[in-house]
């Protein structure tokens, strides 16, 4: 406790002596650090400067706090003292340093109430960089160190500054803009509080009106998106339960192959299934100029609405409903099955009447799962919604269509939000109480038996069906990358890969290596972010008892819960002024991808750690080890499964996600799933495709590397516990 | 080894919320000495041990080692170490990882290390077992990887938290000797739960029967056993006839105890003239013929069990059915005999109320 | 715990906080929001920054967004110019103080049209480029359907387009809003409600974006859709059969437009940019990027392949009146009110 308090605090102090505390606008190569020159000016100067030679007396904290930090660690006091003063050095330092930045912005005051009160002000300050960081960041650890000393956390300062960081860090990123968002709601127009106005809004007729069922043309978006995702919900979850068994129970060669193929959606940028699907089922698709020459009947525009958005999304949410199912149908103990066939119970008998119901949780967590990625698509809606609205497409257009209401958007996103939260908990509740499904270290002997005949036709059937659609959707799709004119003209060609990729004289001249390149940076800086994050935050909430911390955890599903585009949106107004001044850098999107992210990897990191004995970490405190040994030698190395599955997930999703960060990019950290968007609105779909399926191949890449990482190496008991979890490297882990 | 300390709670509470699970207890485990916490499962004796490691914090009271408030220090600050019931051997390290994991994380050198947990390995027996995964050993054998790894700390206090339960009662009459040896050996303060009186009582120099959250009752193996305190102690620790009886006649210390025709005297305990409780252990009961003279209660065999060294019986009785042991097995008595009860002053006593 | 990790998390958090500290701007850099096609922003970039110097860092976004944008970082704007886009959302900013004022000194070199945008928005924006709407249609499509393509707005009422037109939705786009406009200008506002609502049942759909229609047209979706023409063009040069009409009672158009941005932190650029954009030389590469808009610059040559707007009906667009939010919201609120909930 003494020595994290002693280190950070003199962290803080080298920071606020010698780090620029704000962000230089041209990078830190424009500094004198030569002749000392950078310590006095304005726009250089570590926090100390500035006091002395700018007279900008409200950064004195920056300075004083680590100091009476490090007088505290380096005087003789006893534990309490010194708790004492570190709790009070790095709380009040953190909350003077915060209540300044978030006070004086580059314009004088922040807050009009500020002007109002104090009136205007010559004071001006830019955002925070790399001195302002440190400090804060110390400053937390003082803060933790000093929150351990009085015993909290059992006394263990690396549990207290997990503890503390990721309180800030989710209270910053997280809890900050989605509420300042959540709060436009209560605007009116002219930005005026006004609490009616949600009321209004939220009870506008277009949102909840029944008419379709009297016979009007159209029911509300609310219903619309209910419906939708029940549909959905219901087909996903019947889809990945057929592939489930087929693969696990139906004996078949090509099983593997089959995993394959659900992984395929999961890694298509968004907007190529929706186009697929209309080069198939479009009014000029395939199928309809098919059934029209051959047969004479004109199918016409069905796929445009709730048909085809339906079927959009079964195909990209069912391999999300098959990775949570085949986890829990490989769990599933086939001595249970056994006994109840000792018990004259025949096959069929014995699968309606253990095996369904032992797969029930698992049923209604895939549900919920699919529930809840259909109401926060976008992209499919979007391409293929027609006339048919849904919440997230109509947010998208709140923000950014002819009639910019940000007051509406917000209140349809409270909406989504509410409804997905309640998805949340009905999951939380019946995950919490899953205990049935039987995953134990011992290995159960014995055989799972083949389904039973009829059931087996059926998945067959089923998953036939939709394995063969897949692979011809694909197959369509990417072929567009290789021909002239998708849709029109066929003369194969490789013009597209040519302008995308080219290559001359070592220098990358394709249209789109820029925005592949920063796609690849960016999801390979935050993925191991995500994951670590999420790993530490799962070890906390699993291994420590504190006060808030059921807030902290509902904190972190916030921002999974609110669709990407008004993350984008809160994003871009949270973190365009100081103190933390992101917009435009790469750091904003990396932020975004992180924090969007994390509760998956904190999910299955909870997951993981539910299977690992808590005595495990009590033994290496007792031995003499503090947090950070539990966490590093002990934890970290079981979590292994969890951690890659972490990693991949955040990575695949970085590489997808197009709703989110279509407000952060700029001309510099334009996006993948950015580029292809544009070239599709463009008509441009050979590029896009071709982009398209770079990204595939180098996803596809990283997730057979992974894979090959956790297949090497099993660890003692615990690894057959943990290889259900590596099986499904991907959303299977929200599980 | 001169490094063991004593352990004192003083007053500890320990609240979950409206739950408590250990109410004000004072205790002390005088250094070099084996204590064991023996209570039935919820008595709040693992939730003792916790606090003694220091995985859980007193919400009142102190914690003192060797003298030493440690209250509010982590576990890591004790000088302790626990064996766990699971016994919590790391499943990714190999035997000589594990046991020299203490010394690895307070940055001994890697030679050193080496060198102790090897030698460690050795005073359990275990030399030659370095590069096995935990998996691959037998129970037995996990259980004294655990114990070398908590004894290569050399740590002032042991703490040990059922650690023979998942072992068979062969072995676990084997392990509870060689942790007794070993315990007398190094000269180490252990404090040992576990909720089987007879292993408490085999190696124990003193005893703490915990039940709903308190100390029942503290003492040598002996005392428990010869002079329990309440009901519960009396049941929880040995097998006891409890019988009601009255009690007459309070002369100094003793007084005369009538139960059923039985008429006995007996150290009258504190408890006051009139209806008491009275422990009568099996084996104080001896059976006679029903004529004897030395009679002094008559009864009838309900039951009777052989087994082999013994004879188990459950006799009805004026005084109520009574559970006897019998180890003359040569004269072994049929269901529906009418036998003849002796009690000898020992193993009889008088509950205070 | 040991020295070396604490130093290890805080940097790592630091990092976290301060990925921020890599440089948004250098000197003498420019950030253009642009919403004009992709190519020409690319090519106007390069343009200007080969012969200024200045770095120019471009992002293409549709006008809606840019205009989400501006108004999300109002308080610290990080663009300086936005180009291209249809002229609603510009006027808003202007209406909103999103832009600032300035007066280039090209200004007279330009057409009425273009001038006429500067004026009314108080110089806040400037028409750049026009473009009239129009009806793309698909030839193969109304040929096999022995439909004749549409000539006037009264033929979008006739049965042999029922379930073929697509407009998009005016709550979400500014080219749908135009043709309300448009209608409802050159109709007056009672009998163009009466128009709208006999074209709904010819109406398939109403896609959420303005070039959603055209789009349809040239997939073979939808036979007939209303959109810019020059949109058409730019369907037909990718090699779809795509035709676009200009309705014979006239039609609406947009301008697109350009503004500085309020508090922009490269303003002098800004300007420069603004200066050149107005020139012939800047203009001619719309249409080497196939974008075939009129160019507002009189001395720009106009493409052959794009829309002679000579040649074009073009009603005397009032942009000072249905340019402003209210009439805006009015119009768009009685059109899902009367129209758009109408059964087909």
């Amino acid at each position: 406790m003494r020595s994290a308090g002693l280190w950070s605090s003199a962290a803080a102090l080298f920071a606020a002596l010698l780090l620029p505390w704000y962000l230089v606008q041209d990078g830190l190569g424009v500094l004198s650090f030569s002749d000392g020159g950078w310590l006095t000016d304005a726009d250089g100067a570590p926090a100390l400067g500035l006091v002395l030679a700018e007279g900008r007396w409200w950064l004195w904290p920056a300075v004083l706090a680590p100091g009476l930090g490090l007088a505290a660690a380096l005087l003789p006091l006893s534990r309490p003292a010194r708790s004492w003063l570190f709790l009070l050095a790095g709380g009040l330092g953190l909350a003077l340093l915060a209540a300044q930045g978030w006070s004086i912005g580059p314009r004088g005051w922040l807050s009009p109430w500020q002007t109002a009160a104090f009136g205007e002000t010559e004071w001006r300050q830019y955002g925070i960089g790399w001195g302002g960081s440190v400090v804060s960041g110390a400053l937390a650890v003082v803060f933790a160190a000093g929150l351990a000393g009085r015993g909290a956390f059992r006394g263990d300062a690396f549990t207290a500054t997990v503890a503390v960081v990721l309180t800030i860090a989710i209270g910053v990123f997280t809890a900050l803009p989605i509420g300042q968002m959540m709060a436009g709601a209560f605007r009116d127009a002219a930005g005026g509080f006004v609490p009616s106005a949600a009321v209004t809004r939220l009870a506008d007729d277009r949102l909840w009106s029944l008419g379709c069922v009297a016979g009007a043309p159209r029911c509300g978006v609310v219903w619309n998106t209910l419906l939708l995702a029940l549909l959905t919900a219901a087909g996903t979850t019947a889809l990945g339960l057929a592939f489930a068994l087929l693969v696990t129970r139906g004996r078949l060669r090509f099983a593997r192959s089959l995993r394959w193929l659900t992984v395929l959606p999961i890694v298509t940028p968004p907007f190529i299934l929706g186009l697929g699907l209309i080069l198939i089922f479009g009014r000029s698709g395939l199928l309809s100029q098919a059934a029209e020459s051959w047969f004479g009947i004109e199918l016409g525009r069905w796929i445009y609405g709730l048909p085809g958005l339906l079927l959009a999304q079964l195909f990209a949410f069912t391999p999300i409903a098959f990775l949570v199912l085949i986890g829990v149908v490989e769990g599933l103990s086939p001595t249970l099955e056994e006994a109840s066939q000792t018990l004259r119970a025949d096959e069929k008998i014995t699968f309606r009447t253990i095996t369904l119901p032992l797969l029930l949780p698992g049923l209604a967590n895939a549900f919920l799962l699919g529930f809840v990625e259909s109401i926060a698509d976008f992209g499919n809606a979007v391409v293929l919604g027609g006339s048919f609205n849904v919440l997230a497409t109509e947010i998208f257009f709140a923000v950014v269509g002819a009639q910019a209401d940000a007051g509406r958007a917000a209140s349809l996103s409270l909406i989504l939000l509410v409804l997905t939260l309640v998805i949340f908990f009905l999951q939380r509740r019946l995950t919490g109480r899953k205990s049935y499904v039987s995953i134990s270290g011992k290995g159960d002997s014995g055989l799972p038996p083949p389904l039973p005949k009829g059931v087996r036709r059926l998945c067959v059937a089923v998953a036939g069906t939709w394995g063969a659609l897949t692979v011809g959707l694909y197959l369509l799709a990417f072929m567009g990358g290789f021909v002239e004119v998708w849709g029109r003209d066929y003369t194969p060609t490789l013009r597209h890969f040519v302008k995308a990729f080219s290559i001359e004289g070592g220098q990358f001249t394709g249209l789109a290596w820029g925005s592949v390149l920063t796609t690849l940076e960016l999801a390979a800086i935050s993925a191991p972010i995500t994951a670590a994050l999420g790993i530490l935050a799962a070890w906390l909430f699993s291994r420590t008892r504190f006060a808030g911390k059921g807030v902290l955890e509902f904190a972190t599903l916030l921002s999974f819960a609110v669709p990407g585009t008004v993350i984008g949106v809160a994003y871009l107004a949270a973190f365009n002024l100081p103190p933390l001044e992101l917009a435009g850098t790469g750091a904003i999107i990396v932020a975004c991808f992180v924090f969007r992210n994390l509760p998956v990897g904190l999910r299955s990191g909870m997951a993981a750690m539910a299977q690992i004995d808590g005595s495990l970490d009590e033994a290496s405190h007792t031995l003499g080890g503090g947090g950070m040994d539990a966490f590093r030698r002990v934890v970290l190395p079981l979590l292994r499964p969890a951690i890659v599955a972490g990693l991949t997930y955040s990575f695949v999703r970085a590489m997808t996600t197009v709703s989110a960060v279509i407000f952060l990019v700029t001309a510099e950290t334009e996006l993948a799933t950015v580029f292809i968007v544009n070239r599709i609105i463009n008509g441009d779909y050979g590029l896009a495709i071709s982009t398209s399926l770079v990204l595939i191949v180098l996803m596809l890449v990283v997730l057979g590397l992974m894979e090959m990482l956790v297949g090497r190496r099993r660890i003692g008991r615990r690894a057959a516990v943990a290889a259900p979890v590596a099986s499904a490297p991907l959303p299977g882990a929200i599980a | 080894m001169s490094r063991a300390a004593e352990v004192r709670f003083e007053n500890v509470t320990k609240r979950y919320g409206q739950a408590v699970a250990v109410r004000g207890v004072s205790f002390t485990i005088p250094a070099g000495t084996l204590c064991t916490l023996l209570g039935p499962s919820g008595c709040g004796k693992t939730t003792t041990l916790r606090m003694i490691a220091g995985l859980e914090y007193p919400s009142e009271g102190r914690v003192l080692i060797g003298g030493r408030d440690v209250s509010a220090l982590p576990p890591a600050e004790r000088d302790v170490s626990m064996v766990f019931q699971s016994y919590a051997l790391f499943p990714h390290m190999n035997v000589l990882e594990n046991v020299g994991y203490g010394l690895t994380v307070s940055r001994q050198p890697k030679a050193r290390v080496r060198e102790a947990a090897r030698a460690a390995l050795a005073s359990v027996g275990l030399s030659g077992f370095e590069e096995r995964l935990p998996s691959e050993l037998s129970g037995g054998q996990q259980q004294r990887v655990a114990v070398a790894r908590a004894l290569v700390l050399e740590p002032a206090v042991l703490l040990f938290d059922e650690p023979l339960s998942n072992l068979d009662a062969r072995l676990r009459r084997q392990m509870r000797e060689e942790i007794r040896d070993l315990q007398q050996r190094l000269g180490v303060t252990v404090a040992y739960v576990t909720h089987d009186q007879a292993e408490a009582l085999a190696i124990s120099d003193k005893v703490i029967v915990m039940n709903q959250a308190v100390i029942a009752q503290e003492g040598t193996p002996r005392d428990l056993y010869e002079s329990p305190s309440s009901d519960f102690v009396a049941g929880f620790v040995g097998e006891a006839n409890r019988l009601p009886a009255t009690l007459s006649a309070r002369v100094g210390d003793m007084a005369q105890v009538t139960f059923g025709s039985a008429s006995l005297t007996l150290p009258h305990r504190g408890a006051a003239e009139g209806a008491v409780r009275l422990a009568v252990r099996p084996e104080a009961v001896s059976l006679l013929e029903p004529g004897d003279p030395a009679s002094m209660l008559l009864g009838r065999v309900a039951k009777a069990s052989y087994l082999g060294g013994l004879v188990e019986y459950i006799l009805t009785t004026g005084a109520g059915d009574i559970f006897v042991i019998d180890p003359r097995t040569e004269r072994q008595r049929a269901v529906g005999e009418e036998v003849g009860l002796f009690l000898g002053q020992r193993g009889v006593a008088v509950l205070p109320a | 715990m040991r020295p070396r990790h604490i130093l290890a998390m805080t940097a790592a958090l630091a990092t976290m906080l301060t990925l921020a500290a890599l440089p948004a701007a250098a000197q003498g850099s420019l950030n253009v929001y642009c919403s004009a096609q992709v190519e020409w922003c690319q090519a106007a970039a390069n343009a200007f920054q080969k012969e200024t110097g200045i770095r120019v860092n471009m992002s293409q976004k549709g006008s809606g967004e840019v205009l989400a944008q501006i108004r999300a970082e109002a308080q610290n704007p990080r663009g300086d110019i936005w180009f291209g886009g249809t002229g609603d959302p510009h006027l808003q900013a202007a209406e909103d103080k999103l832009t600032a004022e300035y007066r280039s000194p090209t200004l007279d070199q330009l057409h009425d049209w273009a001038r006429k945008q500067a004026e009314e928005s108080k110089f806040r924006t400037v028409g750049i480029y026009a473009g009239a709407l129009g009806f793309g249609y698909n030839s193969e499509l109304l040929a096999r359907r022995n439909a004749a393509a549409p000539a006037c707005w009264k033929d979008l009422l006739d049965p042999r387009f029922r379930n073929e037109i697509q407009m998009a939705n005016p709550q979400s786009s500014g080219t749908a809003y135009v043709m309300i406009a448009t209608i409802v200008q050159l109709m007056g506002e009672e009998p163009a409600f009466e128009y709208l609502k006999g074209m709904h049942r010819n109406v398939n759909a109403y896609p959420r974006s303005g070039t959603g229609p055209i789009k349809a047209v040239a997939r073979g979706e939808t036979g007939v859709s209303i959109s810019f023409v020059h949109d058409a063009v730019t369907e037909r040069l990718g090699g779809f059969p795509v035709q676009y009409v200009v309705p014979c009672e006239g039609t609406g158009y947009e301008i697109g437009s350009m503004s500085i941005i309020a508090g922009s932190r490269n303003e002098r650029n800004a300007r420069r940019f603004y200066d050149w954009a107005l020139t012939p030389a800047a203009q001619q590469l719309g249409a080497e990027a196939k974008s075939f808009q009129t160019p507002s610059n009189r001395a720009t040559p106009v493409p052959a392949e794009a829309p002679k707007m000579d040649q074009i009906r073009l009603i005397d667009y009032d942009f000072a009146k249905y340019g402003t939010s209210a009439e805006r919201r009015r119009l768009i609120e009685r059109w899902d009110r009367e129209v758009n909930s109408l059964p087909r």
